[in-house]
């Protein structure tokens, strides 16, 4: 049956000025739900800076500390600092950024952080391309989306951040889907009561940059889910993979039809994703299933 | 004696700049120091590593992969109220540019020491000004030193006006004439130090007990108020240095003023110049002086703001004023040059400004070459545009 | 002196309304579901169900009984077209609405729970001619509204077509009393072996009382023009049953043809396949159009019942000590109206049948001869508008002798509406206000829409596949031997696990969804229900998407 729990404590108002249906803004409210009051945001320029609200108004209820879109993880190690130089230890920095911020141009400052094993939660809003700046193309974007940058869609294929920050060897690294909120409010308090650098990679279907109606984020973000183009997993201390939903019942062409940016793509494109997708998913089995054997 | 004992009741030590900087960082009692290793600066870093390894120096050490992600770790470090020290030079300098107007726009009051060295490319290592004079336009109050006892002093000095300003503020030194030339420093007490210097305790931070949040995207309005406080603060400056160099002074027995007249009475030609150089222009005023000659030196300490009021007042009634500018800007030559005529523009009976493009790229100055410059500047007509000399 | 910066952020967007965004507005409904729409009492099942699914089972039996007094019954023999347009069914399975009914009824009998007496007691009388379903329902919601009913029976008992027609192994005869008494216990005037024969007897009724709701059922038998009904190898099916029914089985020797497609021709095969005979079934549907349920054709055939679809008689004769049927394959086609049709005779498709004896059953007419001046027919019925009113202003009717939709709970259904056309009406020459017909179950907060929430409405990605609770009949050798219901009950795991299968179509669960997957914080609880904040609220529809129960709609907003 339907098992969603209540949220409370929220931390992000109403007013703010995301898109009508944002799933970023959705995704934030539950994060930062889950994160509670003693707690700093770092958030570059992304749509979740948008969110965020205009001078002097917040949407977010804790401290938020806007850095340059490069520096988001830098910047929280600064923070992290401060407040572990102030006796603050237990207030947690979390930052919010997006693919472009994390993928990209603050790429270079996440690796150093997380070989530092910064104490703090990096929340990646995925949403696989630069859709504040009217969507074009970044490291995270698909294999043959469409993109502003990339009119006849990707040639290459979606840089795989987790098993990047996975080979940092910091304890916790995973995906989640706003459209499964149980597992998300699930991985944001399990990534909570862990010290050291925590990433996590939420898909944020972009309503207009994927070319979606305003009420369709939480369906395509299931069917990425569904289709095992975008799998729901943990993995821990850079070894221990975890596949948190180990059906994949849907074929990732159900999840492109529901899409603008994958309009008109060819048959053989859509196979060739098909494989990809079955590939990856082959791999985290077999890696899940070593996970599972192997000595916690 | 060990250091603990040194600082406890001040000695004087041999010190190079670079390690009379970190005991000033040290003094000073900063709580976050991100920093990044580059030559010439390197022996800050690693001072202030080996003072927290013998456990005399408890700052957090963060060791980005970055000067850039140095100052990204800064800023906030600092508008969470910590006192926040770090140092760079050259190429790291630039690489923060960004993060530099980022500093000063958010009012973080972090200090920074910059070891003055050539910008590539061509790489070279050679005490050159350009890196930090390229930053005037960042919004940072710039400390330019002539020793490592100023060094020393300066850092101090510049947590206190910079976090009454609320600017950040960058120390600058000459690669190696000052970052590695070794000299008496004199190192002052931790309490006496404590005294000058009051905790840093922000009004307005980062706090989650009382959340509020800095960056979010302003009016035009606002953005135009905003700019306007940060210029208001500026002006402050070197009133604020001025009392901080004046309060050193009462208690330490030693102050660098802001703009240092060294023989300038009744002199009818100054040498204006910044940093190291200013030491080689104290020996050729002397010896000029010793020929008879009516010649001082105004030795410019705050570069930004540019205190030009003390300027004008130290080349009122001198003839020619000699600008050495160990720096380069493409297309208007000496930054100092240009900024001082800026300065003297329209005063009455405004002195003949020669400016001369001497030492750029660290090519050697000797007092005897400073005297000659002196002497063609008086038997010549000013160029607005700066010369190359050597 | 520390200035702080003008430029800090301390307030919240809070103060920004972007409800000017949006065209349309979502909004909590309480809406129809298509169960309800086909029921023929229009039962809240949705609410009942979930009652059941907290175990709240005394609660699921009053939400069942307002529509219908008899959820042990309809739990057997209703032919639950709910589960037909039940929109699960385009999911995995249709819900097994009609055996959770069934365990909900089981549960009162067995718990011996009572309804309330009314709140209010009223003057007026109402009579019911009719003891059958459609009087019986019309007598429980009249007296709930506080009327004073006669209830008037020609036969010793009450249950009509519920006693006589339908067999005791698919309606136990202690869950039809049981279901009955607690009707009559309500405060009902029971007349039995009475019946209004001529019309002074009719005028006598609407003298003494108020209103009258006529509920004769269809009693008088078709016949075939092919037979003669005065041999004694032919037999009426509905009297067959009747005997049958009452334990005295007529002797027309071991091979039965039962002519007719209908429940009441499958319940006279197997009640002879019960008494011993060899029976085969001819009928003029194919098997996919009998009129029957599916499945009691499903059991006739288990219990070893021949059926010969798809054909007619032609003519019988007997011969050498057999019947003999001359039969013709023919093609059925439906006409416009209930209880219309046609057949194309296949040419080359005549065969014969043999058999001792044939009991046709193949309808009945009502016998409307001394209903009284003023009370019009619709061929052999009484016609009746949609709320069971006839022509004249005192007289309503239901059940068989109004209508051709000849299931039970059709009949139950028209009961309830007469009932509340009655109340309305009566309430209407005091000048009242009429009372409420509907029970809304559904949050306070809700706003109450007729229309049917459709499948695409239903956020089905909240349920996980799971297969219905599994039918389970009575093994055939033990049917035959035991005459015991066929149809077995679902026990509470069964009936437990099923609720949780239901979409709850238009009736909100209270589940939060809406609240959770709002990004702008605009949906919030209040009280049972929610309340989508127009401050706030952008209209993106994700709380309408999102819902698993169809409980939220957008309406359009003109600004």
């Amino acid at each position: 049956m339907i098992a969603i729990a209540p949220v409370q404590d929220e931390m992000l108002c109403s007013g703010h000025a995301a898109c009508p249906g944002c799933i970023d803004a959705l995704a934030a409210r539950h994060i930062l739900a889950a994160m509670g009051p003693d707690t700093m945001a770092v958030i570059p320029p992304s749509c979740m800076a948008i969110i965020a609200g205009p001078q002097p108004m917040s949407s977010l209820k804790i401290p938020v500390y806007q850095p340059t879109l490069e520096s988001s993880a830098a910047a929280a190690s600064g923070l992290r600092r401060a407040l572990d130089a102030q006796g603050k230890r237990d207030t947690q920095v979390l930052v919010l950024a997006g693919d472009g911020g994390t993928y990209d141009i603050g790429f270079q400052c996440l690796s150093s952080a997380a070989e530092r094993n910064e104490d703090i939660l990096y929340v990646c809003l995925d949403n696989e391309g630069y859709m504040n700046t009217g969507a074009q193309k970044s490291s995270s974007t698909p294999h043959f989306a469409r993109t502003g940058s990339t009119p006849s869609g990707k040639l290459s294929r979606k840089k795989n951040m987790v098993e990047i920050m996975a080979a940092h060897g910091i304890p916790y690294v995973a995906t989640a889907s706003a459209s499964h909120l149980a597992d998300l409010r699930y991985k944001v308090e399990k990534a909570k009561a862990i010290r050291g650098t925590r990433f996590i990679t939420v898909l944020i279907p972009c309503l207009d940059g994927w070319g979606l109606p305003d009420d369709a984020g939480l369906t395509a973000a299931r069917y990425a889910v569904e289709s095992g183009a975008f799998p729901l997993y943990e993995i821990e201390d850079g070894a221990r993979v975890t596949l948190n939903v180990t059906a994949r019942p849907r074929p990732v062409a159900d999840y492109l039809a529901l899409q603008r940016r994958y309009r008109g793509m060819a048959e053989a494109d859509v196979a060739t994703l098909q494989a990809e997708v079955d590939a990856a998913w082959e791999a985290l089995e077999r890696r899940a299933a070593a996970g599972a054997a192997a000595p916690a | 004696m060990d250091a603990i004992a040194k600082s406890a009741r001040g000695a004087t030590q041999l010190l190079t700049g670079n390690e009379a900087v970190a005991w000033g960082a040290r003094l000073a009692r900063p709580q976050v120091c991100p920093v990044y290793p580059i030559t010439p600066q390197t022996p800050v870093l690693e001072t202030l590593t080996a003072f927290q390894a013998e456990g005399t120096f408890d700052a957090e050490i963060i060791t980005p992969e970055s000067e850039h992600s140095v100052m990204s770790a800064c800023i906030p470090a600092s508008l969470a109220g910590t006192r926040v020290f770090t140092a760079t030079a050259s190429q790291g300098l630039l690489l923060m540019h960004e993060l530099l107007h980022y500093a000063s726009g958010a009012r973080a009051p972090i200090v920074m020491a910059n070891v003055n060295r050539t910008v590539a490319s061509p790489w070279a290592f050679w005490p050159d000004q350009t890196d930090s004079l390229a930053q005037r336009d960042t919004g940072w109050v710039q400390l330019y030193v002539e020793s490592a006892q100023e060094a020393l002093d300066s850092v101090i000095q510049a947590f206190r006006v910079a976090e009454q300003a609320l600017l950040p503020v960058m120390v600058s030194l000459d690669a190696f004439y000052v970052s590695h030339a070794m000299e008496p420093v004199d190192v002052p007490a931790q309490a006496d130090v404590d005294a000058f210097l009051p905790p840093f305790a922000p009004e307005r931070r980062l706090d989650t007990a009382q959340p509020s949040s800095w960056g979010n995207v302003v009016s035009q309005d606002m953005y135009y108020r905003h700019r306007q406080a940060i210029e208001e603060a500026m002006a402050r400056v070197p009133a604020l240095l001025a009392q901080a160099d004046g309060d050193w002074q009462r208690r330490f027995g030693r102050g660098w003023g802001v703009v240092e007249r060294y023989r300038c009475d009744g002199a009818q030609a100054v040498v204006v110049t910044m940093g190291s150089m200013c030491g080689t222009a104290r020996v050729a005023v002397d010896d000029m002086r010793e020929a008879g000659l009516p010649v001082g030196l105004v030795k410019v300490r705050l570069f930004r703001p540019l205190p030009v009021a003390a300027l004008r007042a130290a080349c009122a009634g001198v003839r020619d004023v000699v600008v050495l500018d160990r720096n380069h800007s493409p297309g208007a030559g000496g930054v100092l040059h240009q900024e001082l005529r800026a300065a003297l523009y329209g005063t009455t009976n405004a002195p003949r400004i020669h400016g001369l493009l001497a030492g750029v790229g660290g090519v050697n100055v000797p007092p005897r070459k400073i005297a000659e410059f002196v002497r063609e500047a008086r038997d010549s007509e000013p160029r607005p545009e700066s010369v190359w000399v050597r | 002196m520390n200035s702080i910066p003008p430029i800090w952020t301390t307030a919240t967007t809070e103060s920004i309304r972007t409800g000017t965004w949006r065209a349309a507005l979502p909004r909590h409904v309480q809406a129809s579901s298509p169960c309800r729409e086909a029921c023929p009492v229009s039962g809240d099942i949705a609410t009942w169900i979930g009652l059941a699914r907290e175990r709240d089972f005394r609660g699921a039996w009053e939400a069942l009984t307002r529509h219908n007094p008899f959820p042990a019954i309809a739990g057997r023999i209703c032919h639950h077209p709910c589960e037909a347009a039940c929109n699960r069914a385009g999911f995995d399975e249709a819900l097994s609405i009609c055996k959770l009914e069934r365990f909900v009824g089981d549960l009162a009998i067995e718990r011996g729970w009572a309804f309330e007496a009314p709140t209010v007691e009223r003057e007026e009388r109402v009579a019911i001619v009719g003891g059958g379903p459609a009087g019986l329902s019309a007598a429980f919601q009249l007296r709930r509204l506080g009327y004073r009913v006669t209830l008037v029976e020609a036969r010793g008992e009450l249950g009509g077509l519920m006693r006589h027609g339908i067999p005791s192994y698919r309606l136990a005869r202690e869950v039809l009393d049981a279901e009955v008494a607690r009707v009559v216990a309500l405060g009902v005037d029971v007349r039995l072996n009475a019946k209004p024969e001529a019309a002074p007897a009719w005028a006598e009724l609407r003298r003494t009382h108020d209103a009258v709701f006529v509920a004769t059922g269809a009693q008088r038998q078709k016949r075939l023009p092919a037979l003669d009904y005065g041999q004694p190898w032919v037999a009426d099916g509905a009297a067959w049953l009747a005997s049958a029914n009452a334990g005295e089985i007529p002797a027309l020797g071991k091979r039965l043809v039962v002519i007719g497609g209908g429940s009441a021709a499958l319940d006279v095969a197997r009640s002879a396949r019960r008494a011993g005979h060899e029976v085969t079934l001819l009928a003029l549907e194919a098997r996919g159009q009998m009129p029957a349920q599916r499945e009691e054709v499903d059991e006739a055939l288990e219990e070893g019942i021949a059926l010969v679809d798809g054909a007619m008689l032609q003519e019988a004769s007997h011969a050498g000590g057999e019947v003999r049927l001359a039969c013709r394959r023919v093609r059925f086609v439906p006409g416009e109206r209930r209880g219309q049709f046609s057949v194309v005779p296949f040419a080359d498709g005549a065969f014969e049948l043999r058999a001792d004896a044939i009991v046709t059953s193949i309808g009945q007419d009502p016998d409307t001869a001394a209903l009284g001046d003023g009370v019009a027919l619709d061929g052999s019925l009484v016609a009746v508008d949609a709320q069971q009113a006839t022509a004249r202003d005192d007289t309503w009717a239901g059940g068989d002798v109004a209508s051709m939709a000849r299931f039970v709970t059709d009949a139950i259904g028209q009961g309830k509406r007469a009932a509340f056309a009655i109340d309305r009406a009566l309430r209407a020459r005091r000048g009242e206000a009429p009372a409420a017909e509907r029970w809304r179950p559904g949050p306070a907060a809700a706003i109450a829409i007729e229309a049917s929430v459709p499948l695409p409405a239903i956020a089905t990605h909240a349920y996980a596949p799971q297969a219905r609770a599994a039918a389970r009949r009575l093994e055939p050798a033990a049917r035959l031997a035991s005459g015991a219901e066929v149809q077995l009950a679902l026990d509470i795991e069964q009936a437990l696990a099923e609720t949780t299968r239901c979409f709850s179509c238009g009736t909100c669960i209270r589940c939060d969804t809406c609240v959770a997957v709002c990004p702008d914080l605009a949906v919030v609880r209040e009280g049972d229900g929610y309340r989508v904040l127009g401050d706030y609220c952008k209209g993106c529809g994700l709380c309408v998407k999102e819902c698993p129960t169809g409980s939220m709609d957008m309406v359009q907003e003109v600004r």
